[in-house]
């Protein structure tokens, strides 16, 4: 029965239905397939502190059966500097445990919270420069505060 | 009273040795006794008697080395370095000190001099430090050179372990000037440049012998606005500038000429730069304006150059805030609202930096469009002949002049501070010549004696009419050349053109009754480097009246002065500021088109006395700004008025039509037409009862004056130190 | 234990810092700028008194009008006089103003004197001649004395307050060697003994009798006179009679 299942690629037909249903009906599953470019399935290993989702599903082939959905907040501007540094090792399979269920990681007041990148935003690090100016231009005082 | 310092009065009263530099017209016209024959190393030369055998070796073109001898100083004879051998004199003589005598024979290349100026030398070089790789006198040292020149080949200097040199500790002397004195020669330059120049005795020696050291003894500033030049003066690197120090090597400098134009004197004045920045300024010699000599604040303000500039242009953004714009939106912005606005709606105001081409150029622009409302932003009473005749508002006695006055009258003007090098000369009268100066208006410090009759207006009056019983009056008549200044402040009142009648009938009194008809003695200071050229050119002085109407577009061209604030103008009216300093006019602006400042620009400024000289570009304007007459040019064709020059000597062949004296670059003319402007003033004879009042009275007043020197740190921390100094009990 | 520690380290950083300064000072012991200090500063008034200022007209009217500031020395020297032996910085402003002198030309002359002593100092100004002739014949024992007896410094002022020591170049009494000068007078002939007696007196502020200890009038031969014993000849001795008349 499975045989012939599979040889119409009935479980494909199945898989598929199971994609959309799990990423939202068919609405959801467009906007995610315009938002990450592919839709997948798969277990929900866990969630970080920014919202970001990662999954898991061991039938796409190693090096594909770990990832993760970028919060909504971010909308379009997601980029991998916003997986913080514990699910980085996980997701890059160096280790099985996600950070929530692995024993022996890790917890001190003094670690600072993830920071992702800011290249390219407002925020960035620009260097100064150390030398004055050979010229100091008039900088006009601006006359309302709007 | 004994005026001059002690070595002075003692052995060198005789004129022929203080003044044999410029000859001037006026210089004293004793009977010159025979000149005597002497022999400079078998050189016949003739010199009249009471020359100094140094001075005499200069005439054949001998040059003896010296430190301590100035030729604007008095005489010290301490260095010992101009030592010569002179035949039949059992030991060599100090030249600088020694007058020729009759058949004398001088060997200034004899082993004799040669052995005494190295033996000189090797004392001097004892005692001081062998720093010169760090010492910013480098390059331009008098003890290198003559070391190098007349100094041993060897050296007796065995003591490498310092066991004794000697070090004296450093002196501070204010913002301005840095002193190293361990460098010092004692050759005492700047004690005699502070007691017989500057007027102010703060320099000495303490202690004797090795101890001996220059200085103030106590912790005291040289409140001099002349101290700058003591840098200059100091043949070593005991006395450096402070802002220059550790900035370049002399060579590494590029000098370019130019003119000064902080003051209304147009001190010459040498730019030094070095990858495009301007690193100091020296003073050029001219002996009809500065001398050698240069004020603290054409000397220091050049680092206001580097700071608040202007390096964009600018347009006010919906909200009013100015914002960058290229040049392109600049200029289409300000011709959008000149064409909006009828022509006598239409207003530019010149400042006190305005360079002759731009205030042409803008004139011609204005004139133009069919508005004639130029002006200036220092007042000039328009009555009786107005700024029709030149006499009226320039200095006639020339400043060269001045030294041979033997009587000057101030009207109102601290001349100390608005033109400190003219006062250098009143003091040098002073000094040398038994000039008397007497003096109305506020009490002020002016580094000599003076009569103060008062600072009512109505003395001038009296003295006009004659009907004043002060013995100024007297001395006035009875002078063979007597000088009358009028401070261009004064006029700014309602009864200024009264009070410049009154000084006008009473100079041209006095110059009536004179048997020299060449000498003048009406005198009007203006406060600033433009305003000559302005009168000249044709503006309007003064913006009084002409704000009154409600003008609908300003343009201002430099003016920082304050005169024109955004409270006096119409809500809708648009501001164009053109000019290098983001300074008052800037902020009220709502255009700005940046400008070149004078070092950047070759550009005419015409001083007080009407010398026509211009400025060189040493750098060039920072970022997109451009000179100021290319600005008006460029503005010009977009307004569909074109201005008819594309180069700048066409834009010189316009002001030479306007008049050849703006061109004729050194020259003074000779003013006339006194009698006329007495005339049609007369009626302007109103009685007078204000009280005068100098803007600048005390130094720190002195400093910063205009958008140059408000923008520079190096007058705002000599402000801080006078008024600092002014709370020591010293 | 701790303190043979602290001394070693002490040693240590002596020796290193006498390493790094070679320079010796070869300055006089007096400095030629003036700091302000509680004793000598230009906020303490300085006034002449009634007398001294009688005098000062007496100076005064011996220069010619515009030579006034001739009577710089002997203004100073009375300023010095009546504080104490001294001349506070506000004493020279005093004494430029009433020559109406800038206070720099003041400074010049009192800086260059030695006479004019610019720090505070004691009651009793010992100065020491330690010049050659005052040297062969003891000076430096009459100096040890002194020192000893004042716990003076050369240079300084005694604990007391009443004395200071100065060495000086020859005072001009090498006949009278060794000699001292306090104040204004000038004892001579000094032994030891003498010293200590001297210094005893002015502790007690007794005024020792100045001049030689060695019992000579003046600087005449101690034995009494080697020549010119005999009565002075009169006019005319030794002519030949041909030119008497």
């Amino acid at each position: 029965m499975s045989n012939i299942a599979k040889f119409l690629a009935l479980d494909k037909v199945a898989t598929f239905f199971n994609i959309i249903k799990q990423n939202g009906g068919i609405r959801g599953s467009l906007f995610k397939l315009y938002r990450q470019d592919e839709l997948k399935d798969g277990t929900l290993v866990g969630e970080d502190k920014f919202g970001n989702k990662y999954f898991e599903n061991p039938r796409y082939f190693y090096g594909r059966n770990r990832w993760v959905e970028y919060s909504d907040k971010f909308h379009m501007n997601y980029d991998g500097s916003q997986v913080p540094a514990e699910w980085y090792g996980w997701l890059h399979y160096k280790t099985d445990l996600p950070p929530h269920l692995d024993p022996n990681r890790p917890k001190y007041k003094w670690m600072k919270d993830w920071n992702e990148n800011l290249s390219g935003t407002t925020g960035q690090y620009t260097p100064y420069s150390t030398t004055r100016p050979k010229i100091e231009a008039w900088e006009p005082k601006s006359k309302s505060t709007v | 009273m004994l005026r001059q310092p002690l070595t002075r009065a003692l052995a060198l009263s005789s004129s022929s040795r203080i003044a044999p530099l410029g000859v001037r017209r006026y210089a004293e016209a004793l009977a010159q006794p025979e000149k005597v024959e002497v022999f400079i190393d078998d050189k016949p030369v003739y010199v009249p008697p009471g020359t100094t055998v140094l001075q005499a070796a200069a005439m054949v073109g001998v040059e003896i080395p010296r430190f301590c001898y100035h030729e604007r100083l008095a005489v010290a004879g301490n260095c010992r370095m101009c030592l010569v051998e002179v035949e039949k004199s059992p030991k060599p003589v100090a030249a600088c000190a020694m007058p020729v005598m009759k058949g004398m024979r001088v060997k200034t290349t004899s082993d004799l001099t040669k052995k005494a100026r190295e033996g000189v030398m090797e004392f001097l070089l004892v005692n001081h430090p062998l720093d010169c790789p760090i010492c910013d006198q480098g390059g331009e040292c008098d003890l290198q050179d003559q070391s190098m020149a007349f100094g041993s080949d060897k050296s007796r200097f065995t003591d490498i372990h310092f066991s004794g040199k000697r070090a004296v500790e450093d002196k501070d002397v204010g913002p301005l000037i840095k002193t190293i004195m361990t460098r010092c020669i004692h050759c005492t330059r700047c004690i005699r440049f502070a007691s017989e120049v500057a007027g102010v005795d703060d320099f000495g020696t303490t202690g004797r012998g090795t101890d001996m050291q220059v200085g103030t003894y106590v912790e005291k500033m040289f409140l001099s606005e002349l101290s700058g030049n003591i840098i200059d003066l100091c043949p070593v690197g005991a006395l450096t500038s402070k802002p220059y120090s550790f900035a370049a090597r002399p060579w590494e400098t590029r000098r370019i000429d130019s003119v000064d134009v902080l003051d209304p004197l147009g001190s010459n004045i040498v730019v030094a730069t070095r990858t495009n920045e301007v690193l100091r300024i020296l003073p050029r010699t001219n002996e009809e304006i500065n001398e050698e000599w240069l004020s603290d604040k054409s000397r220091f303000a050049c680092d206001g150059l580097k700071r608040q500039r202007l390096v964009t242009p600018m347009v006010a953004d919906s909200r009013g805030n100015l914002t960058p714009v290229e040049w392109e939106d600049a200029i289409v912005a300000a011709a959008h609202a000149i064409r909006d606005c009828p022509p006598n709606k239409l207003v530019a105001i010149a400042g006190e930096l305005a360079d002759a081409e731009s205030l042409v150029a803008l004139k011609d622009l204005v004139n133009r469009l069919g508005g004639e409302n130029v002006c200036t932003e220092q007042y000039f009473p328009m009555g009786g002949s107005g700024t029709d005749l030149r006499s009226s508002y320039l200095l006639n006695t020339k400043i060269a002049n001045v030294e041979d006055a033997d009587f000057v009258l101030l009207i109102g003007t601290n001349v100390r501070f608005e033109a400190p090098l003219l006062n250098a000369r009143i003091r040098k009268a002073f000094i040398h010549k038994e000039t008397d100066v007497a003096y109305i208006g506020p009490k002020v410090d002016l580094t000599y004696e003076y009569t103060h009759v008062g600072d009512s207006a109505s003395i001038v009056k009296e003295l006009a009419t004659g009907s004043s019983n002060h013995e100024v009056l007297k001395r006035l008549q009875s002078a063979k050349r007597p000088v009358v200044i009028l401070g261009a402040d004064q006029l700014k009142t309602s009864e200024g053109s009264a009070l410049l009648a009154f000084t006008q009938e009473l100079a041209l009194r006095l110059q009536d009754k004179l048997e020299d008809k060449e000498w003048k003695v009406l005198n009007v200071l203006q406060r600033t480097a433009s305003q000559v050229a302005a009168l000249d050119v044709g503006y309007k002085p003064g913006v009084g009246a002409i704000l009154q109407d409600g003008p609908k577009v300003v343009y201002l061209l430099g003016a920082d002065a304050g005169v024109v604030t955004r409270e006096s103008l119409p809500k809708d009216c648009v501001v164009i500021y053109q000019g290098h300093h983001g300074d008052v006019g800037a902020s009220i602006a709502d255009v700005v088109l940046p400008g070149a400042a004078y070092t950047e620009k070759r550009g005419t400024y015409v001083n007080a006395e009407g010398r026509a000289q211009q400025t060189l570009p040493a750098v060039t304007p920072p970022g997109k700004a451009r000179e100021d007459w290319k600005i008006l040019r460029a503005l010009s064709e977009v307004l569909g008025a074109r201005l008819p020059y594309d180069t700048l000597d066409e834009v010189r062949h316009r002001m030479a039509e306007i008049s050849p004296s703006l061109v004729a670059y050194g020259d003074v003319q000779n003013n006339n037409y006194f009698a006329q402007a007495r005339v049609l003033a007369q009626s302007l004879q109103k009685p007078v009862s204000g009280k005068l009042d100098v803007q600048l009275k005390q130094l720190e007043d002195f400093f910063m004056t205009d958008a140059i020197s408000r923008a520079s740190p190096t007058m705002a921390k000599c402000v801080q130190a006078v008024l600092k100094q002014k709370q020591s009990p010293y | 234990m701790l303190s043979s520690l602290r001394s070693g380290v002490q040693g240590l950083w002596r020796a290193s810092s006498r390493a790094l300064q070679t320079t010796s000072t070869l300055q006089h012991d007096s400095l030629f700028v003036h700091r302000d200090t509680p004793e000598d500063n230009p906020n303490i008034a300085f006034e002449f008194t009634p007398e001294n200022q009688q005098r000062i007209d007496a100076l005064l009217a011996i220069y010619p009008e515009g030579h006034k500031r001739g009577a710089m020395i002997p203004l100073l020297d009375l300023a010095q006089r009546q504080n104490g032996g001294w001349l506070p910085i506000s004493a020279m402003h005093k004494v430029a103003e009433l020559l109406s002198l800038p206070r720099m030309r003041v400074y010049e002359v009192a800086t260059f004197y030695t006479m004019f002593i610019r720090r505070p100092i004691g009651k009793y100004h010992l100065q020491v001649c330690t010049t050659t002739p005052c040297w062969l014949r003891g000076s430096d024992a009459v100096l040890k004395a002194i020192v000893d007896a004042t716990g003076c410094e050369v240079g300084g002022n005694s604990p007391c307050g009443k004395f200071s020591i100065s060495e000086v170049e020859c005072l001009g009494a090498c006949v009278n060697a060794p000699m001292v000068q306090v104040n204004d007078d000038y004892y001579e002939d000094l032994t030891v003994e003498d010293t200590k007696e001297i210094i005893e007196k002015l502790k007690r502020d007794e005024k020792p009798k100045p001049g030689p200890r060695s019992g000579r009038f003046a600087s005449e031969p101690l034995g009494g006179l080697t020549s010119l014993t005999e009565e002075p000849t009169g006019p005319g001795y030794g002519l030949q009679d041909g030119l008497k008349a």
